[in-house]
């Protein structure tokens, strides 16, 4: 089992401050690192990738230090963000490469392996240099799972990707966190985050935000208001209804569309069928509006 | 682990354009030599023409010219396409990696310039060794001292190429040209040494003595090779967005 821990991480450029006092531990599963741009999303998974040297604080692989041993590397995988691959290697021969530089003890079977992984068999003896950016993404991830390290650190890793190559490394990670890998990724696709992580880092201006599960950190915001949309057969009547319900802070009816916001989840949710009821309308659709990580997101930078 | 670092160094630096013009000068040298050859000079001024080719446009414009450009590029290069991180993010000390690119920018730029200036040699000369051998082992050690120079250079600015031509041209060129004492911190000076002592009557006379310029050449590596570590284990690596 692995663990990276960091204890009081800060990383500071002259006087701007990228990291501010951060301390968590990511084990085994998918740890999702979500914030804005210009959070620190990049300056916090080098300086676990040990890339970066921690201005103040530790970042502990295990026990030893990230920055300044590369032997911690036989145990991670790294994939870079930036877009940076050798022009004159195509896809196997970097795979490979990177198979020998980690002194892997087959390397042309760990390339095989790897290269069948992400999918990249039919392209993997085309230059990398005619690739899309989604095949060099899935190049790249070849490369740094060649060595089976127990812990996979991804920068923006569904960058470039389509819908079905997303699809596909989604199952990927979540097959190598079920073999208990420490999987660790930041990503802007919120979406997918939501439905791969088991638990989120959420920084924002280089401070961490929140951490834990995704619902768990909605709910435990309790003096955020949460607002559905409706659709009724006669939303007026319904707006009507709901005003004078104790736990509805606001009712908007706009554009056709029924708006309401509410301090009480599940009061609202318990007690809205029978409020459709008393005002004798049939109610279609209830659906939360904000229970995306965006809204999530914008709630944190905003407080 | 080496021997893959190796060829990853060898085709990075092979596969660029730049490369193979420099080879084509090399080319220049050999071809110079030929044409002068077929005036059927004296052996006189065969082995002083042929001298003056080797020191002066081998060792003095040819050697330089490849160490900085090869040697600011087989780390520099990668700092600056952002490759170096497939070599930090593995498991290999960073001694390791600089020496392995000291060795093997050493080694291409022997071949493209001491190679050019062995063959010139022979044939400018129609086969008396000297002169070649000499001026070819001279290149030899510059191509070290300068490549060793040079790599330390672009671990410690990102205008590494700039800041290298600005040494050989102003400094090795200009400088030690007007003030003798400066010569003992010049790479070509160092060469020159070499060759001098070797062909013995050479075309351009040294102004060290060979246990001189062995001993600073000697000390020049050294210390340019343990900056070159010491800066890319400090090597970081930003984000782009943060």
């Amino acid at each position: 089992m692995t663990v990276l821990a960091l204890a009081g991480v800060s990383r500071w450029y002259g006087n701007v401050v990228a990291v501010n006092d951060v301390s968590f531990e990511v084990g085994p599963g998918i740890t999702g690192l979500l914030g804005p741009n210009g959070a620190g999303k990049t300056t916090l998974l080098h300086l676990m990738a040990g890339f970066l040297a921690p201005s103040a604080g530790t970042v502990d692989l295990d026990g030893t230090p990230t920055w300044r041993h590369p032997e911690v590397y036989r145990g991670i995988g790294f994939v870079p963000e930036r877009e940076a691959f050798y022009p004159f290697l195509t896809a196997r021969q970097f795979v490979e490469a990177s198979a020998r530089l980690s002194g892997v003890a087959d390397p042309r079977a760990a390339t095989e392996r790897a290269i069948a992984t992400v999918g990249l068999a039919d392209a993997a003896d085309r230059g990398m240099s005619g690739y899309s950016k989604g095949m060099r993404q899935r190049a790249k991830v070849a490369a740094a799972l060649v060595h089976d390290p127990p812990t996979l650190i991804l920068d923006e890793p569904f960058n470039g990707m389509d819908p079905r190559q997303r699809l596909s490394m989604m199952d990927l990670l979540r097959a190598m966190a079920a073999d208990g890998r420490t999987i660790l990724f930041s990503s802007h696709i919120l979406e997918e985050v939501e439905r791969l992580s088991d638990r989120v880092l959420v920084v924002v201006a280089g401070r961490l935000a929140a951490a834990g599960d995704f619902r768990r950190i909605r709910r435990l915001m309790t003096d955020r208001p949460h607002q559905f949309t409706l659709r009724s057969s006669d939303d007026r009547r319904l707006a009507v209804e709901l005003m004078a319900a104790p736990d509805v802070e606001s009712v908007e009816l706009r554009d056709g569309r029924l708006t309401l916001r509410t301090a009480d989840y599940g009061a609202l949710t318990r007690g809205i069928a029978s409020a459709a009821r008393r005002a004798g309308v049939t109610l279609y659709e209830l659906r939360p509006a904000d229970e995306s990580l965006e809204s999530v997101f914008s709630y944190l930078v905003r407080r | 682990m080496t021997a893959a670092l190796v060829s990853l160094t060898f085709r990075a630096l092979l596969n660029r354009r730049r490369t193979l013009l420099l080879a084509a000068l090399g080319g220049l040298l050999v071809l110079v030599a030929g044409i002068f050859r077929l005036g059927d000079p004296s052996t006189a001024e065969a082995t002083r023409f042929t001298g003056r080719l080797a020191a002066d446009f081998g060792l003095a414009v040819l050697l330089p010219l490849v160490t900085v450009i090869v040697g600011t590029a087989a780390v520099g290069s990668e700092l600056d396409d952002g490759t170096i991180v497939y070599l930090l993010a593995r498991p290999l000390p960073r001694w390791l990696i600089v020496l392995v690119k000291l060795a093997v920018t050493w080694l291409v730029a022997t071949l493209l310039v001491a190679v050019p200036i062995l063959i010139g040699g022979l044939v400018g000369t129609a086969g008396d060794s000297e002169i070649g051998i000499g001026y070819a082992v001279a290149a030899a050690l510059g191509a070290l001292e300068y490549a060793a120079v040079f790599l330390a250079l672009s671990l410690v600015t990102s205008r590494a190429l700039v800041v290298g031509l600005a040494y050989v041209v102003v400094w090795e060129g200009v400088v030690a040209g007007l003030f003798a004492g400066t010569r003992i911190v010049s790479v070509r000076q160092h060469a020159l040494a070499v060759g001098d002592a070797i062909v013995g009557e050479g075309a351009v006379s040294a102004e060290l003595a060979l246990s001189v310029a062995l001993l600073i050449g000697g000390a020049v590596v050294v210390l340019a090779t343990a900056l070159a570590i010491r800066r890319l284990t400090m090597v970081e690596l930003r984000g782009e967005t943060g």
